[in-house]
C-alpha cells in the first residue's frame, strides 16, 4: 500500500472549524488524512501543540484561523502569524522540514477552500514522506 | 486518582453517519479501551430516547464521563451538556467527536471513514478523561437593547422590544427612518401602500416613550459581552458631531441592503439609454403618480427585465426573492395607469413561492402581459430603435420556450435590480463580531434551527442583512429577534460559559507579558502583589495569553494544555 501521511489540524472555532463544518454540510469531499482539533482561536495554538503532534506520529500539522482582520477576537490570528516564523525555525532546529507545518486562513463560508487546503497539504506531506522525527526519537532513545 | 467510568455513544444520525462509518466497529474498538464501561450505538443520539438512554446509563452504571461521537459540537454540544446535567453530572464532563461533518459527509471509503471516526472518537475519549468540573457564572443582564438600522426590520424589532417593556436605542445612519421600503409605492402581493405602512411604523416609533431614535448616527464601537455591552454612537448634526454612550444587554443588527448597480450589466445600456431605468426609479415615478419617458411622453410599450444582477454567474448567484412579484406589481400598475399600453415581462423563471404569490401571478398573466423566458446567462440585449420604428428601443431575446429569437419594442425598460450586501457590511460584522457569507450577508448561528441568533452571544441579525427577503419575512425575523431577547432579559441575569482563562498566582512571575496582549483588557495587574489576574467575566477565552505566558501560569479552562495534548495522543493512536 502506498504511504498515507497522518495530519493533525488545529482549527479556530469561529471561522475555520465552521468552514470545515460547511465542507461537511455541502458534502465537499477531501482527503481523509486529517484529524481536526478545535481551539477557540489560532492565538491559543502553542508551538508545543505542534511539536507534540509531530512527536505523537503526525507527519504534518495544519493550522487554520480566520482571515487577517476577521478574527473573532480581533487580532488573535496576527499573534499566531508572528509566532509562525519562530515555529518554523524551531522545526528546522529539530531537523524537521518546515513544510510539514502550514498556516492557512479559512473563513466560515469557505468550505470548498478548506477542502482544497486539506487536499493540497495532504499531497505535499505525502511527497515529503514519513516525518523524520520518529527516527530522531528512536536514535535519542538508543543513545540514552 | 479514582478510576474513571466512561460511557461512549456513537450516533448513526439515521443513515447520515451509518451509511459510511461502521458504527458497530467504532463501538467495538472503544469498548476495549481502559475506563470505558459502556459503549453503544444508536439511530439518533440527540433524540429524546437517545438522551434518555445516556441519562439512564449514567445512573445505572455510575458513569462520570461521556463521549458522544456524532455531529459537530457546534450543533449539539449544548444538548448533551444539558442531558448529562439532568443525570447529575457536571455539564463539562462530555466531549463530542465530529464524525458526521468531518467524516461521513466528506469521505466515501467505508474503511477509511471508519478508521478516521475511530481516531476522532479516541481523541474525545482521551480528552474527556482530563476534563475538570466547571461552574457557570451568573451575570446581570441589562434589559436595554441597541437596534442598528431603522428600516422596516429595525423599527419592528424596536417596537416589539419596547412594547415588551425594554428600553431601545434605534440607530439610523440616514436622516429619516424607513429604509428601502420608504422608496416603494405599492407593495406586492396585496397592493397596499408602502407609505401607509412606513408612516404607521415611524409614528409609533417616534412616539414610543421607551425608544430613543438616533438618526444621522452610527455605532462606532461596541465593547463588552452579552448582558453588558457598551455602545458608542456618533451623531452628525448639521455643523458638528456628538458622541453618546450607553449600556445595552443585546443588539439587533438590521442594516438591510443596497440595490445592485445596473450599469454593471453592459448590454442593458443602463446609464446610456435614458429610458432604461431601475425598479427603484420606477417606484419613484409611481409615487409621483405619472409613468412617462425621459422626454415626458406616455410610453406605449413597457418592458420589464428580471434578475438584473441576480442568479447570474457573473454577478450574484443567489435569487433576490422579491423582484418577480415586484415585476408583476409593475405590470399591474402600468396596465391600470395606461390601459392600452403593451407590457412585456422578460424573466428566467417566475419565482412565486410566498403566500398569495401564485394567485398574484395568475392575475398578472390574465392582465394581458406578454411573458418571455430567457435562459440563465443568456441575457437579452437592448438597443436604440431606428428612425422607422414606432418605439424608442428594441430588445432582443432568445426566447427559451419557443426556441426563437424574438425582438420586442419598448419605450421604457424597467430593470429589476437585485439586492446586494451593503459596502460597509464587513465593518459592521467586525463591529459586532459576527461573520459574513461569500456574498456578504451575515451568517446565522444555524440556518434552520437558530436563524436570527449569531455565533456571538447577544448579537442578533434580522431582515435583509442576513439574506434577501420580502417584508413579511423581514417582519417575522424582526419579531423573532425581539422575542429571543425578551425571553432572555425577563430573567434579569444570564449564565455565562465557564470557559475563561485563569492565572495561577504561584506561577505568575509578574512579567506582565499577558496584560497588553489581551484584546479585551481582561487582565489586571496587582502592583503590590506583583501578580496578574484575569477578570473572568470580561475574558472571552481566546487563549492568546495562555499560549504567550513565559511562565506557563495561565490556564485556559476547558482548553487546557493537558486536555489538548490528550486529544492529540488520542487522534494519533
Ligand atoms: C424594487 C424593490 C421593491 C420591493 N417591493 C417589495 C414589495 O412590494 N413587497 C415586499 O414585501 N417587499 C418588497 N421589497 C423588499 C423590501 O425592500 C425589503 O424586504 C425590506 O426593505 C427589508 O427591510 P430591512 O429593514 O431589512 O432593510 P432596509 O430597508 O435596507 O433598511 C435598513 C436600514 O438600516 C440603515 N443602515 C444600514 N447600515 C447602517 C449602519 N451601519 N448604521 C446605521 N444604520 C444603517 C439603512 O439606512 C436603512 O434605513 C422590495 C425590494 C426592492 C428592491
Ligand atoms: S504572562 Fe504569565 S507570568 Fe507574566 S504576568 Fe501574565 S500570567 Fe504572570
Ligand atoms: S484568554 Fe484571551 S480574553 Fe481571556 S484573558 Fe487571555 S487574552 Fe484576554
Ligand atoms: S478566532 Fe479564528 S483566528 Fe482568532
Amino acid at each position: 500500500m502506498s504511504y498515507e501521511p497522518k495530519i493533525v489540524g488545529f482549527l479556530c472555532n469561529w471561522c475555520s472549524y465552521t468552514g470545515a463544518d460547511l465542507a461537511g454540510t455541502s458534502r465537499v469531499h477531501y482527503a481523509p488524512n486529517i484529524r481536526i482539533i478545535r481551539v477557540m482561536c489560532s492565538a491559543r495554538i502553542d508551538p508545543t501543540f505542534v511539536l507534540k503532534a509531530l512527536r505523537e506520529g503526525a507527519d504534518g500539522v495544519l493550522i487554520c484561523g480566520c482571515h487577517p482582520g476577521d478574527c473573532h477576537y480581533s487580532e488573535g490570528n496576527y499573534k499566531m502569524m508572528r509566532r509562525y516564523p519562530l515555529l518554523k525555525k524551531m522545526l528546522t532546529d529539530f531537523g524537521i522540514e518546515p513544510a510539514r507545518v502550514r498556516l492557512e486562513w479559512v473563513s466560515a463560508s469557505e468550505g470548498q477552500r478548506f477542502a482544497e487546503v486539506v487536499n493540497d497539504m495532504t499531497q505535499r506531506v505525502r511527497e515529503l514522506g514519513p516525518s523524520p522525527i520518529q527516527q530522531t526519537l528512536a536514535q535519542d532513545m538508543a543513545e540514552r | 486518582m479514582e478510576e474513571q467510568r466512561i460511557g461512549v455513544y456513537v450516533c448513526q444520525c439515521g443513515t447520515n453517519i451509518a451509511k459510511v462509518v461502521n458504527c458497530e466497529e467504532v463501538v467495538r474498538a472503544l469498548s476495549e479501551q481502559p475506563g470505558v464501561v459502556v459503549a453503544k450505538t444508536y439511530k439518533y443520539m440527540c433524540s429524546n430516547p437517545g438522551q434518555e438512554m445516556i441519562i439512564a446509563d449514567i445512573q445505572e452504571h455510575g458513569l462520570d464521563r461521556i463521549v458522544v461521537a456524532a455531529c459537530s459540537p457546534r450543533m449539539h454540544e449544548p444538548t448533551f451538556r444539558k442531558a448529562i446535567q439532568t443525570a447529575g453530572l457536571n455539564p463539562y464532563f462530555v466531549e463530542m467527536a465530529n464524525i458526521r461533518e468531518q467524516c461521513s459527509w466528506v469521505h466515501d471509503d467505508p474503511q477509511v471513514a471508519t478508521d478516521k471516526a475511530r481516531a476522532l472518537t479516541f481523541g474525545a475519549l482521551h480528552r474527556v478523561a482530563k476534563h475538570e468540573p466547571l461552574e457557570r457564572m451568573s451575570v446581570e443582564m441589562c434589559p436595554d437593547v441597541l437596534v442598528i438600522g431603522g428600516g422596516v426590520c429595525g423599527m419592528t424589532a424596536a417596537l416589539e422590544l419596547a412594547d415588551g417593556g425594554n428600553h431601545v436605542y434605534l440607530v439610523e445612519r440616514e436622516g429619516t427612518l424607513g429604509g428601502n421600503v420608504a422608496r416603494v409605492d405599492l407593495t406586492a402581493p396585496y397592493l397596499d401602500s408602502a407609505r401607509d405602512l412606513i408612516t404607521a411604523l415611524v409614528t409609533r416609533v417616534e412616539e414610543h416613550k421607551r425608544i430613543d431614535v438616533l438618526v444621522h448616527s452610527q455605532v462606532s464601537s461596541l465593547e463588552g459581552f452579552v448582558g453588558n455591552f457598551t455602545a458608542t454612537v456618533e451623531t452628525i448634526w448639521g455643523d458638528g458631531a456628538s458622541v453618546s454612550q450607553f449600556r445595552v444587554g443585546n443588539v439587533v443588527v438590521a442594516t438591510g441592503y443596497k440595490e445592485f448597480d445596473a450599469s454593471r450589466v453592459v448590454h442593458y445600456g443602463y446609464g446610456k439609454l435614458p429610458n432604461v431605468i431601475t425598479s427603484f426609479e420606477f417606484e419613484k415615478m409611481l409615487r409621483a403618480g405619472r409613468i412617462q419617458t425621459k422626454e415626458g411622453k406616455i410610453p406605449q410599450y413597457v418592458a420589464i427585465i428580471h434578475c438584473v444582477g441576480s442568479r447570474s454567474k457573473e454577478f450574484h448567484t443567489y435569487c433576490s426573492r422579491v423582484c418577480c412579484m415586484t415585476a408583476l406589481k409593475y405590470a399591474h400598475e402600468v396596465k391600470s395607469a395606461i390601459p392600452n399600453c403593451y407590457v412585456s415581462d422578460v424573466y428566467i423563471d417566475m419565482h412565486a413561492f410566498g403566500k398569495g404569490h401564485e394567485d398574484f401571478y395568475k392575475r398578472g398573466s390574465e392582465a394581458k402581459t406578454l411573458f418571455l423566458m430567457y435562459a440563465k446567462n443568456d441575457h437579452p440585449v437592448i438597443r436604440k430603435a431606428g428612425p422607422g420604428d414606432d418605439c424608442e428601443m428594441l430588445i432582443e431575446v432568445n426566447e427559451k420556450l419557443s426556441g426563437e429569437q424574438i425582438e420586442i419594442p419598448a419605450d421604457l425598460v424597467i430593470l429589476m435590480v437585485g439586492m446586494e450586501a451593503r459596502e460597509d457590511s464587513d465593518a459592521v460584522a467586525r463591529l459586532v463580531n459576527i461573520s459574513r457569507d461569500k456574498d456578504g450577508w451575515f451568517i446565522e448561528s444555524h440556518p434552520k434551527l437558530d436563524p436570527v441568533a449569531t455565533t456571538t452571544d447577544g448579537i442578533y441579525i434580522a431582515g435583509v442583512c442576513a439574506a434577501p427577503k420580502d417584508i413579511p419575512d423581514t417582519v417575522a425575523q424582526a419579531r423573532a429577534a425581539a422575542g429571543r431577547i425578551l425571553a432572555k432579559t425577563i430573567r434579569g441575569s444570564i449564565e455565562i460559559d465557564a470557559v475563561f482563562a485563569e492565572i495561577d498566582e504561584d506561577k505568575c512571575s509578574g512579567c506582565r507579558v499577558c496584560n497588553a496582549l489581551c484584546p479585551y483588557s481582561a487582565i489586571t495587574y496587582d502592583a503590590s502583589k506583583k501578580k496578574s489576574t484575569v477578570i473572568s467575566a470580561v475574558c472571552k477565552a481566546c487563549g492568546a495569553c495562555v499560549a504567550a505566558c513565559p511562565s506557563g501560569a495561565i490556564k485556559a479552562r476547558h482548553f487546557t494544555d493537558s486536555q489538548i495534548f490528550a486529544q492529540i495522543e488520542g487522534v494519533l493512536t
